[in-house]
């Protein structure tokens, strides 16, 4: 299984220096050390992916001693590291480069790996299930949905996310992190169940 | 009592427009079998339902005598793989695909691996997307070596290679042969490479399992016979598979060739078949 996770990195390597040097370049302009976490996770995870869903590298992985579990298995344990590794790097980019990261650090933190969590859990099984290019449809709806939300329906969507971040980052009730992070967890191992459920139903 | 390393049992498959019926093969141990059939006859299918990348509507697949829902890593461990289509990472280098692969097998030897390596003159730092068809073909091959697989599974393991890396191939696999406990089992369509090499023929045709014989009983079985139209009537056209008749004669291919010449006699010329031949008049017969 860690096998299958560090090679998620090697087939990366190439970019890997391109996503660190853009970190540091958002981070010099004082992005949201909370959008890049999220931003960056997502984009390493679904990269890894869609470069074994583009070539055949499904049929060599299933080729080769893994089980189907093993290899769904490994997209969901190596988005939690993988989510981990990018926010040490860009907390201690952050804190180099602007002298930040002390006061209530945790909370972010805690809300980057929740936000990954929640993206993962909804696009893993439905890249699973779905061809690539039938995602670009999904993904070309999802945008068009999004626009008319912030245009016809909800025009401050932004400011009611933002209080969303500020709420949750001023939030003093350990009861309702408990809840959220249970919530969370549970979405995650569900998701992580029915992705093995359509991957071992493929045929390669 | 000869053991078999894979047995499929009583298959069935469907797909749309295709399907596989009460689909049953045995592959030898320690023998070259070659699997032949025409596009669309069920090869690739098969192959992949012994890899277990497709799994069956119904019926068993076992693979040295086991089963994938219990073991499926045991089966794997033991089996090397090269395939018609592209399975590398286009952008890593040989080197890259090396470590991406080797901590997946137990047994994998270093060693052999770079000996293969070097034997088949495999760039180790170049990207896979500059290896040409049969040089990915030997990089799988290496990989199969090191990891010492008693089975070897070849999807057209020679369509679209030049001649020179296919008697290359050919030679390689004669070398492997002289390991005892060794099976390769590889598909394709170029019959002629099967004469060097194949110990086993095993046809299918239109998802129908359609014989497995030993190459020389083949030869000693079938035969392709020739003569004029007056020969033909209805009872003697049922000696054939099918027949192709001219403004000349008559051609025909017997699976009984004693038989028809004890039938037949003198007035027809009985010649050795190809497993052209055999596919291509079989096919025609159904």
């Amino acid at each position: 299984m860690v096998n299958l996770i560090l090679k998620d990195i090697i087939i990366q390597k190439n970019t890997i220096i391109i996503y660190i040097a853009t970190i540091i370049l958002y981070l010099l302009v004082e992005v949201s050390p909370i959008f890049l976490g999220v931003l960056y996770s997502v984009v390493f995870i679904m990269t890894a992916f869609s470069t074994d869903d583009k070539g055949n590298a499904n049929i060599l992985l299933n080729s080769l001693p893994y089980t189907r579990k093993e290899v769904v298995s490994s997209k969901y344990m190596g988005a939690l590291i993988f989510t981990s590794v990018i926010i040490f790097i860009i907390y201690l980019g952050d804190f180099f480069l602007n002298g930040k990261g002390e006061v209530f650090l945790w909370r972010e933190i805690l809300l980057i790996i929740g936000l990954v969590m929640v993206t993962i859990s909804f696009i893993l099984p439905i890249s699973y299930k779905f061809k690539s290019k039938h995602l670009v449809m999904i993904l070309v709806g999802l945008v068009g949905i999004y626009l008319v939300t912030i245009t016809l329906l909800i025009p401050n969507l932004h400011d009611i996310l933002r209080g969303f971040v500020q709420n949750f980052l001023a939030l003093q009730e350990t009861q309702m992190y408990f809840v959220a992070i249970l919530i969370t967890v549970i979405l995650y191992i569900g998701s992580w169940l029915l992705s093995i459920r359509i991957y071992e139903r493929k045929a390669f | 009592m000869m053991e078999n390393v894979i047995e499929l049992q009583h298959i069935h498959k469907s797909f749309k427009g295709f399907e596989i019926k009460d689909f049953s093969i045995n592959v030898k141990k320690g023998f070259v079998t070659g699997f032949i059939g025409g596009n669309g006859a069920g090869k690739s299918t098969t192959i992949k339902l012994i890899m277990n990348l497709l799994k069956q509507d119904s019926g068993t697949v076992s693979v040295f005598g086991m089963d994938y829902k219990k073991h499926e890593k045991e089966i794997k461990e033991r089996i090397g793989f090269v395939y018609d289509e592209n399975i590398f990472y286009e952008n890593l280098t040989l080197k890259d695909m090396k470590r991406i692969i080797k901590p997946a097998y137990k047994n994998w030897d270093d060693n052999a691996f770079q000996r293969y390596v070097n034997e088949f003159e495999l760039p180790l730092n170049k990207s896979m997307k500059t290896f040409s068809k049969g040089m990915k073909m030997k990089a799988s091959l290496a990989i199969a070596l090191a990891h010492h697989a008693e089975l070897i599974i070849m999807d057209e393991p020679t369509a679209g290679l030049d001649p020179i890396f296919r008697r290359e191939l050919l030679n390689i696999l004669h070398e492997l042969m002289q390991d005892e406990d060794r099976t390769i089992f590889f598909s394709t369509h170029i019959t002629t490479d099967l004469d060097r090499i194949a110990d086993y023929i095993t046809f299918v045709h239109n998802g129908e399992h359609i014989f497995t014989k030993e190459f020389y009983k083949i030869e000693e079985e079938y035969a392709i016979v020739k003569g004029t139209l007056d020969l033909l009537d209805r009872e003697t056209e049922q000696e054939f598979i099918s027949i192709r008749k001219t403004n000349t004669g008559f051609e025909a291919l017997t699976a009984d060739k004693n038989r028809v010449i004890n039938i037949f006699g003198d007035t027809v010329i009985v010649e050795k078949p190809t497993l052209e031949d055999i596919m291509y008049y079989t096919k025609k017969g159904r």
